[in-house]
């Protein structure tokens, strides 16, 4: 176990050209599973490729137990990377693949023998030692991926999306697999992805990234919700977030939000300190949308065309046309409801569930 | 259907087998006769066969030596063509350096140069450093003038191989060094392969550098052999073939030793 420390690190690859990563500062603490998501080319692999040093830093600085390790080469880290394409050695078997490292390192025949065997009597492949990589199924070469990173009891793991070329199914009980193996080892993991049910269910925390930067870092549900600005509303969830653009307006009550056609009153302690008349984006995840009226002042009223219903099994996801706002809204609503498309609906949004964004994007605290 | 079909696909076979291995049991035929017996009659069985020729041409002929000399310098120039070859295809496609295309460009340009323009100055060169007449002058010869190619056929299979490999094998705590013996050169075994055929085939066979640059009996490598047997009003032909096939046979060795290596070199890419 480790503590990895970021510090304003920052990665250029070409000058005049915008960071890869900039100025990302993180505290990855003992034991912890920290995922790193975001979008393609936010950075997110440029950073722990300077974690894993495989990248030099440009500035900034990388500690791992309070030791500086930005001109320790990758082989002196004491870390082990677990690859999206697997990295396996082709012309090796699977036991050379997880002897390789150990070999290099002058650990005694014996015990490479003993910590192979063990390690591939925990993931399942002792019966593959001798297969080379082409011959094993994607769920296997990424097992033995994990048992080369696990054989050699490095103090951190990394991972560069790991399961993106895994079908669904696999991608499911491998996941499955990484968080037993994280509780088991009780080691420092940093896991790159840009799915958020994977940073969800395997994050103890999330680092959002977006151009290079860190956006937000908090625990799955924190982030999700609570999002810090627009661009995480919208990243998390599926569908995500509905983001409006609306005016902030004053009311004998205190403040309401008008999108299109339609005021909502927001609650007094959902008011966040903003002038009458600012510009604002108004948010609500689909699921605190229901379908039907509900009174109360917890709850406000949307009248919205339904121009898409996707029946999913379990829920049905709709897209509606609230008058006067160009983007639909989406609602997910119980798989019982029966709802057409074409029907005039009410929508009841729960109001304790709302969020606004200033002008710029960046979420604005309720009023204390 | 399907048993025309086949009889077809064997008939075509057999056609190409005869076209491509044809020549060579004619020669191999060649070879066990005498001029005089072939003069009478160009296709005959070889009955007798004279296998007094091949010992004949050892020894009495010079082959042995000449056998010889082609072996080091062929041997040593595919030698270092395969190591130096590898090492730059492996750089120029592994590290992003200033001027990587522009120095790859140069070495790749030398190709379109043919023999008899590079001739003369490698003559002088040889001269000025005492390499003329020599088997080493021969030897990095033959290195200079398939370098290129090598580099070209390597570069671009080193260049198909995953960084994540390298990437995988320093977190390991290997050194690029090691990387490239260890991790680079292993997959890049199908290539390799091609460039050690082809480079063998091409050297084994090379007259005019040789021709040129040895004129010493000592030294004369295999293919000048057989010009001794090719006189200025007629032609020692049985002697000839015999010679051929002495040439030959390390070709056909190494081709099949290498075969299957060099189908996969070939292949490498075209089928996921």
């Amino acid at each position: 176990m480790a503590v990895v420390t970021l510090d304003k690190l920052t990665k250029v690859y070409d000058r005049g050209h915008a960071p890869a990563a900039d100025s990302v500062s993180l505290e990855i603490r003992h034991g912890e599973f920290m995922v790193l998501l975001g979008p393609s080319g936010c950075g997110k692999t440029t950073t722990l490729r300077m974690v894993a040093g495989l990248e030099a830093i440009s500035s900034g600085t990388l500690s791992i137990d309070g030791r500086v390790v930005n001109q320790v080469p990758a082989k002196d880290r004491d870390i082990a990377m677990v690859f999206q394409s697997y990295a396996l050695y082709p012309h090796m078997s699977v036991a050379d693949n997880l002897a390789f490292g150990l070999r290099r390192r002058s650990v005694p025949r014996p015990e490479i023998k003993r910590r192979v065997e063990a390690v591939a009597g925990t993931l399942g492949l002792s019966g593959l030692l001798d297969r080379k990589p082409h011959a094993l199924s994607g769920g296997q070469r990424q097992r033995v991926a994990l048992g080369r990173a696990i054989v050699r009891d490095p103090k951190v793991f990394l991972f560069d999306e790991p399961l993106s070329n895994l079908d669904a199914a696999l991608r499911v009980s491998t996941r499955g697999e990484i968080g037993k193996l994280h509780r088991r080892l009780g080691a420092t993991m940093i896991y790159v992805t840009h799915d958020q049910v994977e940073a969800m269910t395997l994050g103890q925390r999330i680092c959002i990234m977006n151009g290079g930067k860190v956006v937000q870092v908090g625990a799955p549900l924190e982030v999700y919700k609570r999002p810090t600005n627009t661009f995480v509303a919208a990243f998390l969830g599926n569908p995500p977030m509905n983001l409006l653009p609306a005016t902030a307006t004053g009311t004998s009550d205190g403040l309401a939000i008008r999108f299109g056609e339609t005021t909502v009153v927001l609650p007094a302690q959902r008011v966040p300190r903003l002038a009458a008349g600012s510009s604002v984006t108004f948010g609500i995840r689909p699921e605190s949308i229901s379908e039907g009226r509900r009174n109360g002042a917890a709850y406000a009223s949307l009248e919205a065309e339904v121009v898409q219903v996707e029946p999913l099994g379990a829920e049905t996801i709709i897209a509606a046309r609230v008058p006067g706002v160009e983007r639909d809204v989406m609602a997910r609503i119980g798989a019982d409801r029966n709802v057409a498309v074409g029907a005039k609906c009410t929508f009841s949004l729960d109001l304790s569930a709302v969020h606004v964004f200033d002008a710029s994007g960046i979420a604005l605290a309720p009023r204390a | 259907m399907q048993v025309l079909r086949r009889a077809l696909l064997l008939l075509a076979l057999c056609a190409y087998t005869s076209f491509a291995a044809g020549p060579f049991v004619w020669a191999a035929m060649l070879s066990l006769r005498t001029t005089t017996e072939i003069h009478r009659n160009h296709f005959a069985l070889p009955a007798p066969a004279h296998w007094a020729k091949f010992s004949e041409a050892w020894f009495n002929s010079n082959y042995g030596v000449y056998f010889a000399n082609s072996t080091q310098i062929v041997v040593s120039a595919v030698l270092i063509l395969t190591i130096a070859g590898s090492m730059a295809a492996h750089c120029l496609a592994r590290y992003r350096f200033r001027f990587n295309r522009v120095i790859y460009f140069i070495l790749f340009s030398t190709i379109i140069f043919p023999p008899q323009i590079t001739i003369i100055s490698l003559f002088q060169i040889l001269v000025q450093y005492g390499l003329y007449n020599s088997k080493i002058g021969l030897t990095l010869v033959y290195v200079a003038i398939q370098l290129p190619l090598t580099i070209y056929i390597l570069e671009s299979f080193f260049a198909r191989i995953p960084s994540d490999l390298f990437d995988a094998a320093r977190i390991d705590g290997y050194s690029d060094w090691e990387i490239f013996w260890r991790v680079s050169l292993p997959i890049a075994l199908p290539a390799v392969s091609t460039t050690v055929i082809l480079n063998f085939i091409l050297l084994w066979n090379e007259f005019l550098y040789a021709v040129v640059l040895i004129t010493e009996e000592a030294n004369r490598t295999l293919p000048l052999g057989i010009q001794r047997f090719i006189g200025d009003t007629q032609e020692d032909v049985g002697m000839i073939a015999t010679g051929l096939m002495i040439a030959i046979i390390p070709v056909v060795v190494v081709y099949v030793f290498f075969s299957e290596r060099l189908i996969q070199g070939m292949t490498a890419g075209a089928v996921k």
